[in-house]
């Protein structure tokens, strides 16, 4: 009866809701998971990257980025540009080849999948024969030669991959022109390259695994040169001259052939083992770059000595005098030299590296070669991620500060611009100023520039220096000793290995007006910082807080307390720290909240939690919140796993020079306990496959352990005592279902330093269904939450409502449960667990503006729940607006990963090394929006025009190509529905029509239909990305 | 609560609507009418009473002498109503302290009986004829009902579960598992969730309602078709409180034959139509889907703890909660309704919370009415009846709790036990 009387109502909310809140995933950030190819197009400028899992992006200049994946969920092995046009073939391990194209399509260009292939040989033949090993690309667009493992070379016609038997190299006709003896009984074994003479596109050269080299005249379909190497081959190399050919070999020498007139050539005119003498191992890549003065640059990976080195991932750059052993921290995948002029030519001005875990860009025209810091593509992992942390709306004074300070710890790099620089990004700019913080297990802080589609690099803090640690001081930039040999040169970041996992962030709190930061750790550490643009030294003093109030027969048993440097210690410009709390026991930090203005910062950890004031450095409260029963928070949740991984660590750091490609696989360490409930389920995940599934059900009880630990803590200016005087206020939940509330008694500000704060006791909430408390937020008189502190002062937000009511909503892992304020009664609820059985994991309050009506907007709830599933519930109706399923659930890691903002955005892991952006606000959306110019080609213009819809659209995309991972039914079926209705000119028609004239009503009949109708509309293609 | 209840109007309008009442009180009468086809609530009728007799403090018990002369209970709306409609021409109410309620006096031919009797020593007739104590229903709790009989197929039970307390675990395990279903295309095969395992002495199997290998259907009053075993699991956890699972059993052989009219009558069994005795419990609701606000019992409110700010103590970092200051007792609240389920005795309360009414109103006061309840059963037998005029020495009376040997809670040291039903402070 309800639903009748306001039936006009709901249609009219529905409306609203479209224009409030719409999903998009909208890009990656970081670095890709596990790469495995790398490409280069130095005419259009663009690399691309090939993962394991079958992605590929493509990257330009910052903001140009792409990204496909291939429907088979097998590795990019190879990656190659067509010459002189926008399109690329990836070789996958699974003997496909696949073409891709970028096509503009409404003044943006989209990755395209246009045609696959794979190789079929004679009839019966055995599969090697046509298991592609190497691809060229002929520059003149047309033909691919595909060498195989059974030692033919195949030619294909593209596009369209045409196989062109008759001009087929088979293994057999090589044969038939090298000489008896130099064969003997073995075979060519698989072609290893294949290269096309620089000068003349009309020949080739073909290097088989054994060593056997031979130019083949693609006219005459006859060899020409031949090179008898004797030893396995691993590349070539054929200079920009055309006359020298570079072959490199698994022994850990290379050679120098001549192109002559002699048809054979038993013996290389120079045969080098650069680091010699003793057995070496394979180079894998070789190349040559000549300058036009001076000699040139010789390039080549791997080729150490086996003994002493061979563990290393090396790419030794020698010219003239110079020799540098570059040596990555992970495996090195491919790289390429990019020069200053166009198509390839000119000077070589960088080397791009890619190994496993960065992308390390090497300037080779600055003395000392040093660094680029890359733009994109940052990793993210170097060490761990523990925690995150979103600041939104950033002022530009503090945003100038942070990059000043973040200016003076890039010195080091190289001043070249970017070398990548294809395509343009036509992205409006950032709407505002956004920081991400990410905290990581060696115990540093990273800022990121998240306003854009590129996270960039701002800052870094380490909160090391405080303490006493047992790292080790040497930096990984220094050179090494001088004579060493191979000379070797550290370069890349990566180091996943933390001296000391106690030093691992896991909360942070950044004061956006008063730079004020508190970050707290693994070993219940609580560091506040501030913001110094000058050097300076600081002694900190380390307060202690006993949270277990002397509670008895308790022994922690887990890590111990950080010892604290007890001189000063200088700290550079940036965020330097001046106080220090720390936690005894020293059990994880798990939650903090920070008070710029009152100048209190609170903490908490599975035992309790307390109130420290920062401007007069002491403790104002401590509170234990153990359950006598819940001897697993007391002993220390990983006592035992600790103790094995410190015996451990020793002989890990030892391995740890050789292999740091062993990858980490999980964020963050063990000791994270706020995803405890996460972690247990994963855990009766992996169970599930080994007893047979059942569930217990049972009430939650007070004996589960952890009910004590502290989940959320929150300061407000609210009426606790009585409706007629506020007063400060702070409020805790734990992992029980308890809240605590404490009236905060303030000294009048001329007496804030010398009279003391005091707390007291107000209120205790015990929630009956005593799921965990995951967020406490307190709504002014008009039902909007509280502004954030020195938001009112800065003139950023309207100062509350103070004449109303105030209302209290407790938001636990089951219900968002609303109480009146200051005498606690329950007034609304929303049971979301008893509903669809779905826990709240994640909860942040955003703003969510109209697409539509410039100055409308509503706040709501934004929760990501255990289920993966994004919903919006309003405020302060607490009603459910949309649901939209963002993250498999299964990805526990990604969703104890997720942050958001406050404007309808989030982020969340979705490797250990890469955040996917989302979107849920149909006003905000950082987006890539970038197009590249072809060159002009008549094979480009396939592509049908296509009807310019909504010229002013809202910046919708829809990436069909993106990581199957996520929701990959929901894809499906929308693009093929969006594939067939935009190759349809009828309805293209239609869409337009309608556009011109009633574009709601078309919104509403379509949008019924089929989720994101909106898109369709101002997407108009069923592109990847534009 | 005077809208039917009028006291002068029986003597003055003899009309066939109003029933004259008169009420018993030991050697007391008094004498009113009410409406014979509009009674109203019992509890209305209750309060009623206690005004007259102004014995506002105390707890009774209700009877009333029916046209057999049988002395029978009046304490829910339904037999409330039934005595009433059958009044001829007087309605006859006897009033009995709680405490002092004799049990065999009620029953058939029990006031034909008592009157024989009644020259005699009470005591010599117990004597004589020993008899079996059967409580009264309200003396019990309800652990578990069939509901929705009429509404629901045959092949399908719906069974609640009340969790009072927690002194029983709800006690069963669910596992995936697949059914047979009848569609259109004959017969397939969904995946279903089944009990898998009964926890012996639980409450689940000590109500012989469920068994193992029924299959869930519904978790209240949403279906589990499509949902993971996890989220069924998350979803009777967060429903544990008053859990409604529709089950089909395995066993179909003891199913409900529904007759003709099944009416209250046999309320033990259906509990659709009498359901008025326990507190919270909805009328029934056709269809499948039970707003889950109108589920909302009182045993699901929160508890809250307000301390007074008036007498802050300058280190108020710890947690003993015996410094918190218990705020004085909110303004009396009216008589109290007496038919809520009486909790288990274990119940603790202190005078410095207030229960957090749900929505429906009627658990605004139930909390505190169970402080005096269960402080009333606590303690009849040590002379302190009236609990409210003793409001500053309810420390003392918990402190005595604290010792009284016969509680076998121990009480922490300091904090709040968390054990759902106790709060101390």
């Amino acid at each position: 009866m309800k639903r009748f009387r306001r039936h006009g109502q709901e249609t009219h909310r529905d409306r609203l809701k479209q224009e409030l809140y719409q999903f998009a995933k909208t890009v990656e950030h970081g670095f890709p998971h596990q790469p495995s190819a790398l490409g280069y197009s130095p005419n259009l400028q663009l690399l691309a990257i090939g993962t394991r899992s079958g992605a590929i992006k493509l990257y330009g200049a910052p903001g140009v980025e792409f990204m496909g994946l291939h429907d088979e969920n097998a590795a990019v092995t190879q990656i190659h540009f067509l010459p002189h046009q926008g399109e690329l073939i990836t070789l996958l391990d699974d003997n496909s080849l696949h073409m891709w194209t970028l096509r503009a399509h409404q003044g943006l260009s989209e990755l395209l999948e246009v045609g696959r292939f794979t190789l079929t040989g004679p009839p019966g033949a055995p599969p090697s024969v046509t298991r592609v090993t190497a691809v060229l690309a002929h520059s003149s667009g047309e033909l691919l030669f595909l060498g195989t493992e059974g030692g033919h070379v195949f030619v294909v016609e593209v596009p369209g991959f045409r196989e062109l038997e008759e001009r087929n190299i088979s293994v057999e006709a090589v044969q038939q022109r090298v000489p008896e003896d130099y064969m003997g009984r073995r075979n060519l074994e698989c072609v290893e390259a294949l290269q096309e003479n620089p000068l003349n596109p009309h020949q080739i050269l073909i290097g088989y695994s054994r060593g056997l080299m031979l130019t083949w005249d693609l006219d005459t379909n006859c060899s020409r040169h031949h090179f008898l190497g004797t030893q396995q081959l691993e590349s070539v190399w054929w200079t920009p001259d055309g006359q020298q050919i570079l072959s490199s070999h698994s022994d850990g020498s290379y050679c120098q052939w001549t192109l002559n007139d002699e048809d054979r050539q038993a013996e290389p005119d120079k045969h080098e083992m650069p680091y010699g003498t003793f057995p070496c191992k394979a180079i894998s890549k070789i190349m040559q770059l000549s300058t036009k003065q001076g000699p040139p640059f010789l390039i080549f990976s791997g080729g150490m000595p086996r003994a002493s080195y061979g563990d290393r991932h090396c790419i030794s750059v020698i010219h003239s005098k110079t020799h540098v052993a570059l040596d990555f921290t992970s495996r090195i995948i491919d790289y390429f030299a990019t020069t200053s002029g166009a198509q390839g030519k000119g000077e070589p001005s960088a080397l791009v590296v890619l190994v496993e875990e960065e992308l390390v860009v090497v300037d080779l025209e600055t003395e000392g070669w040093p660094v680029i810091q890359t733009p994109y593509l940052a990793p993210l992992h170097c060490s761990a991620i523990t925690c995150s942390h979103h600041v939104s709306n950033i002022p530009l004074k503090l945003w100038e500060r942070i990059r000043a300070a973040g200016q003076h710890q890039s010195a080091h790099y190289s001043r070249k611009p970017w070398p990548v620089k294809g395509g343009q990004n036509l992205a409006p700019d950032a709407p505002q100023r956004d920081l991400l913080l990410t905290g990581h297990e060696d115990g540093t802080v990273r800022f990121w520039d998240a306003s854009g589609v590129c996270l960039y690099p701002l800052y870094k803090l380490s909160t090391a220096g405080v303490f006493h640690a047992d790292a080790d001081t040497t930096d990984n930039m220094n050179h090494g000793a001088e004579g060493e040999w191979p000379p070797f040169r550290k370069v890349g970041c990566f180091d996943p290995y933390s001296d000391d996992p106690r030093l691992g962030i896991q909360k942070i709190h950044l004061c956006k007006y008063s730079g004020y930061l508190a970050v707290a750790g693994t070993a219940g550490q609580i560091v506040v910082l501030e913001l110094n643009d000058e050097p300076a030294e600081q002694l900190v003093e380390g307060t202690l807080a006993d949270l277990l109030q002397g509670q008895e027969g308790f022994r922690w048993k887990g890590h111990t307390r950080l010892e604290v440097r007890e001189e000063a210690v200088a700290f550079p410009a940036g965020f330097q720290p001046f106080a220090l709390v720390q936690c005894q026991p020293p059990a994880v930090v798990t939650s903090l909240a920070l008070h710029s203005e009152w100048k209190l910062v609170a903490f908490g950890t599975s035992h309790g939690f307390g109130l420290y004031d920062y401007q007069q450095k002491n403790t104002v409260l401590v509170r234990c919140t153990l359950n006598p029963s819940d001897q697993l928070a007391l002993e220390g949740p990983l006592s035992r796993v600790k103790s094995i991984k410190k015996s451990l660590r020793q002989s890990f750091r030892r391995i740890r020079r050789s292999r740091v490609s062993v990858r980490k696989h999980h964020v963050g360490n063990a000791a994270k306990l706020q995803e405890i409930n996460a972690r247990l389920e994963a855990e009766a995940l992996q169970e599930m496959e080994l007893a047979p599934v059942q569930r217990k059900i049972e009430a939650r009880s007070s004996d589960d352990s952890f009910t004590g630990l502290v989940r959320t803590l929150y300061f407000a200016d609210s009426f606790l005592s009585d409706g007629s005087h506020n007063s400060p206020s702070l409020w805790a939940g734990t992992n029980g279902g308890s809240v605590f509330a404490y009236t905060l008694r303030l000294p009048p500000s001329d007496r804030r330093m010398e009279d003391p704060i005091t707390a007291y006791p107000a209120k205790e909430i015990q929630l009956m269904h005593r799921a965990p408390v995951v967020g406490i937020v307190v709504l002014d008189g008009r039902g909007a939450p509280l502004p954030e502190p020195l938001e009112v002062a800065h003139d950023l937000a309207r100062s509350p409502d103070m004449h109303n009511a105030h209302h209290l909503l407790v938001i636990s892992e089951e219900q968002f449960k609303m109480f009146t304020l200051p005498k606690v009664s329950s007034k609304l609820k929303l049971k979301l667990t008893a509903l669809d059985g779905s826990r709240v994991r994640k909860v942040g309050v955003a703003s969510f503006g109209s697409s539509r009506v410039e100055d409308y907007s509503e706040s709501g709830l934004v929760v990501l729940t255990n289920q993966g599933d994004l919903h919006v519930i309003s405020l302060p109706s607490l009603k459910m607006q949309v649901r939209y399923p963002c993250v498999r659930r299964e990805d526990v890691s990604g969703i104890a990963s997720c942050v958001f903002t406050k404007y309808g955005q989030g982020f969340y892991l979705i490797s250990p090394s890469e955040f996917e952006r989302f979107s849920l606000s149909a006003r905000w959306l950082v987006e890539p929006r970038c197009l590249v110019e072809l060159p002009p080609t008549p094979s480009s213009s396939a592509s049908k025009p296509l009807p310019r819809a909504q010229p002013d659209g809202a910046a919708v995309q829809h990436r069909n190509f993106r990581r199957d991972r996520e929701n990959c039914e929901e894809n499906v079926s929308p693009r093929v529905m969006e594939h067939a209705l935009l190759n349809d000119e009828k309805v293209l028609q239609e869409i337009q029509r309608s556009l011109e004239g009633d574009q709601t009503s078309y919104l509403e009949h379509h949008s019924k239909s089929k989720p994101g109708g909106g898109k369709l509309i101002t997407n108009g293609g069923e592109s990847s990305r534009e | 609560m005077n809208r039917s209840f009028n006291k002068s109007q029986s003597l003055r309008y003899l009309d066939c609507t109003a029933v004259e009442v008169k009420s018993k009180y030991g050697a007391e009468f008094r004498r009113f009418s009410v409406d014979r086809f509009k009674p109203g609530k019992f509890e209305e009728f209750y309060k009623l009473i206690l005004h007259i007799h102004r014995i506002t403090n105390m707890e009774v018990m209700l009877g009333y002498a029916d046209v057999h002369g049988d002395l029978l209970p009046i304490n829910n709306d339904d037999n409330f109503c039934k005595a009433v409609s059958t009044a001829n021409p007087l309605l006859r109410v006897f009033i009995q302290r709680q405490e002092e309620v004799d049990y065999s006096s009620f029953g058939t031919n029990t006031l034909t009986r008592k009157k024989k009797a009644v020259v005699t020593l009470r005591n010599d007739v117990n004597r004589k004829r020993p008899h079996i104590r059967i409580g009264m229903p309200q003396d019990f709790r309800p652990v578990s009902s069939i509901i929705d009989v009429d509404i629901l197929p045959e092949s399908h039970r719906r069974v609640r579960l009340y969790r009072h307390g927690s002194d029983k675990p709800l006690g069963f395990y669910i596992r995936d598992g697949t059914s047979v279903r009848v569609t259109p295309h004959g017969l397939e095969k969904v995946p279903g969730i089944f009990i898998s395992r009964m926890v012996p002495g639980g409450l689940a199997e000590s109500t012989g309602l469920l068994a193992v290998n029924d299959e869930v259907l519904e978790v209240n009053g949403i279906e589990v078709t499509g949902k993971t075993l996890d989220q069924v699991t998350d979803m009777m956890i967060a429903n544990s409180h008053n859990l409604i699972i529709t089950v089909k059993p395995v066993n179909q052989r003891n199913n409900i034959v529904r007759s003709s009219r099944i009416s209250g009558s046999s309320g033990q069994s259906t509990d659709s139509g009498s359901s008025a005795g326990f507190a919270g419990m909805p009328p029934p609701i056709a269809g499948h889907s039970f707003p889950p606000d109108d589920l909302e019992s009182d045993e699901e409110s929160d508890i809250v703890i307000e301390s007074n700010l008036k007498r802050p103590s300058r280190r108020s970092t710890s947690s003993t909660a015996s410094r918190a200051q218990p705020q004085a007792m909110p303004p009396a609240p009216p008589p109290p309704p007496p038919p809520s389920p009486p909790r288990p005795p274990s119940v603790i309360s202190t005078a410095s919370f207030h229960s957090q009414p749900s929505l429906n109103g009627a658990g605004n006061h139930n909390l505190s009415y169970k402080l005096h309840r269960d402080l009333n059963l606590q303690h009849h037998h040590s002379s302190t009846p009236i609990i409210r005029e003793s409001n500053g020495s309810l420390h003392k009376i918990l402190n005595t709790l604290r010792t009284d040997p016969r509680h076998s809670l121990a009480l922490p040291r300091g904090g709040v036990e968390e054990d759902g039903t106790v709060i101390t402070l």
